[in-house]
């Protein structure tokens, strides 16, 4: 639904909400899959067949294993991805016309 | 978000004068930054400048404020992972990409159209963008709403710190379900006012110097007073917060012992999901952690204060800045917090009252500290919460009436006004709020509170529609948009309320009504926070899913099953101007 008259604000901002979106969706997919396979453990295994064993806990930089493989490192490339989004992909706009 | 402070007779160290200091400390500070924004609006347009800023935002001012997060922080997030341990990791976990959700998604439109409306609020942009007067009108109505519950609250909060920091007290505990009936067991004034007025006088002293403290500065330096309050309070948070981890979890033997100890004192499941228990509730289950990983970035970006942040920014490169800044930040603040009270497992093991970790470990971290400078550190991180909440009422008292005055006054009452009848209602207005904010705490409700937690994720379910519509949408009408206020409010609400009819039910199981609840219902899920207030789960989300949902279903739905706005509207806002520029007003 593209009008030949769009403003570019309009245009670049569009991308951009989608792209935004489109990367939270990512994130949420990941993340929730990820904490909810590898780091539940519950004693009732038929609502949560991926339980846990207590003992197979590890420890990477002192988070548990299922932690910094499923928030904490998501968290640094979100940080990292968020400056190359602001930096690189978004575009500057006048605001005032 | 609301903290409130209970005094404990139990635990040991006494906090003396170092907890007071910091706060007057706080308030000097900020009326300070007050008079200094006072200076720095440009005398250009008062609405403009007072309510906006004019528009001079900056990186660093944007990027520490517009999430208006700093109120939570402290709020019951240090007790909930000294509670239930590693998974409210994952409670937190969105954060790490509310920063470009905030900024990239509505942040460039709503900056253009709030200059293209001339827009001083969020209400006011709707009602130009749509065309209709009545937009306007419930926005403001309901955001007034939800942002009064809030900022009620937080007065509460802040009368209750100050009373409490008044040496001899006992230490603080930074509760959520401060019973303000309970009496301090170690306050030897707990003398009440009349029969009518339950707290102490410590309290009515701490209301009213709070209340003129905020609305007083806010009152002199306007938005930029709020914007730079806030930034100095985001400021002096991170460096509470790097101290903190800094000291605590060495202090605990490292972060794997801290976590190993943590187990060794309750239970393996603190270190995994659905978090550690004592009453059988799952804190976080996968449906509900799906929900948080909504809630934080609706809120963030649909959320009325922050929308208004962002109508303020300079340009769009100060925008871009500022999703690394607060990404950023946001790093520095949330792991090593959780890092901390993980560390106060091993540092203060049998904590009866979870919500005491941050100010006695403030104390027992710097405990060694030389020349009593221990106290005076530990006075500041225990003071964060307290410029929290100066920060939270400061806007929302603006917000608030922003919309007394641009949107009732200057639009039904005296069309004409001049400047200087602007300022009057401006300061009327602000004191009324004030003022009103203190006869709601004079006999303080205890549950305000749950009504807080509502209200950014209610803004988000409300706002949604409209704003993405607002933005992006040239098919959306303005019943489209009352119809996508009005679903995602109403469903939101409706479904939270079958919740405090839920628990009410199940505290109150000998009466018949109760029965006939619980058997529509369902009974309690037992997922979720403790506490009397908790929503009702349908297919165990949170109802911000289905509001959300109901908000952008609404406003689709009506939108196309109305009239389209007239070309020459949706032309002024989707289109490049034409070389002429016709005249606006």
């Amino acid at each position: 639904m593209t009008h030949e008259n769009e403003h570019p604000l309009l245009k670049s901002a569009r991308k951009e909400a989608i792209a935004a979106l489109s990367i939270w969706l990512v994130v949420v997919t990941y993340c929730v899959w990820y904490c909810s396979t590898y780091g539940y453990m519950h004693p009732d295994r038929a609502r949560y067949p991926s339980s846990r064993d207590p003992a197979s806990l590890t420890y990477i930089f002192g988070f548990p294993d299922w932690i910094f493989w499923g928030i904490v490192i998501p968290w640094l490339v979100c940080t990292i991805v968020s400056g190359l989004f602001a930096f690189f992909f978004m575009k500057d706009e006048d605001l005032d016309n | 978000m609301l903290i409130a402070i209970a005094a404990s007779a139990d635990a040991t160290p006494e906090v003396g004068f170092s907890v007071l200091a910091a706060l007057l400390l706080f308030i000097a500070a900020s009326v300070w930054l007050g008079s200094l924004a006072q200076k720095a609006m440009e005398k250009k347009d008062f609405m403009q400048g007072f309510f906006l800023g004019n528009r001079g935002l900056g990186a660093w001012a944007l990027a520490l404020t517009a999430t208006v997060q700093s109120g939570g922080t402290f709020m019951g997030f240090p007790s909930m992972v000294y509670s239930f341990g590693w998974i409210v990791t994952v409670w937190i976990g969105s954060y790490m990409i509310v920063p470009l959700t905030g900024f990239a998604v509505v942040g460039k439109r709503l900056a253009q159209l709030s200059r293209q409306t001339n827009a001083v609020t969020v209400p006011d942009l709707l009602r130009e963008r749509f065309g209709d007067a009545r937009v306007g009108l419930l926005a403001s109505l309901l955001i007034m709403t939800f942002l009064s519950f809030t900022m009620f609250a937080q007065f509460k909060a802040g009368a209750t710190i100050m009373k409490h920091a008044w040496p001899g007290s006992g230490p603080l505990a930074l509760s959520e379900d401060f019973d303000s009936s309970t009496k301090d067991a170690g306050s030897a004034d707990v003398v009440t006012l009349a029969g009518w007025l339950p707290e102490s006088p410590k309290y009515y002293i701490g209301l009213l110097v709070f209340s003129v403290t905020v609305v007083g500065y806010t009152l002199i330096g306007g938005f930029l007073a709020s914007v730079w309050t806030d930034l100095f309070q985001s400021v002096m948070m991170v460096i509470g917060v790097m101290l903190l981890v800094c000291l605590a979890v060495p202090m605990a033997g490292g972060l794997e012992q801290a976590s190993q100890n943590a187990i060794a004192a309750t239970s393996p499941s603190i270190a995994f999901g659905p978090g550690y228990s004592t009453d059988g509730r799952e804190f976080l289950t996968p449906g509900l952690a799906l929900s948080m990983f909504f809630v934080w970035v609706f809120a963030g970006f649909a959320s009325p204060a922050s929308m208004v942040r962002v109508m303020a920014a300079q340009n769009t490169e100060v925008m871009r800045k500022s999703i690394f800044l607060l990404s950023c930040y946001n790093c520095l603040i949330y792991i090593p917090l959780i890092m901390t009270c993980i560390a106060a497992r091993t540092l203060l093991p049998n904590l009866k009252k979870p919500d005491e970790v941050i100010p006695l470990l403030s104390l027992k971290v710097t405990e060694g500290f030389p020349f009593e400078t221990g106290q005076f550190v530990s006075g500041l991180i225990m003071a964060a919460p307290f410029g929290a909440i100066m920060a939270s009422v400061s806007c929302f008292v603006l917000v608030i009436a922003s919309g007394l005055v641009e949107d009732i006054y200057a639009k039904y009452i005296n069309r004409n006004a001049t400047e200087a009848q602007l300022r009057r209602a401006t300061t009327i207005s602000m004191v009324a709020v004030g003022f009103v904010a203190i006869l709601a705490n004079l006999n303080p409700p205890k549950y305000l509170q749950a009504l807080v937690v509502l209200s950014g994720s209610a803004g988000a379910a409300t706002f949604i529609a409209p704003v993405l519509m607002a933005c992006y949408w040239r098919r959306a009408t303005a019943l489209g948009a009352l119809a996508g206020m009005l679903s995602g409010f109403l469903v939101y609400f409706g479904i939270y309320s079958c919740g405090w009819a839920q628990n009410w039910a199940t505290a109150n199981p000998k009466l018949a009504i109760a029965g006939r609840i619980l058997s529509f219902l369902g009974p309690d899920p037992l997922i979720g926070p403790t506490g009397l207030f908790r929503p009702y789960y349908i297919l165990g989300v949170d109802p911000i899913i289905w509001g959300l949902a109901a908000s952008i279903l609404g406003g689709i739905g009506v939108s196309l099953l109305t009239r389209p706005l007239s070309p020459e509207l949706v032309k002024r806002f989707f289109d490049i101007r034409p070389a002429t520029p016709q005249v606006q007003n």
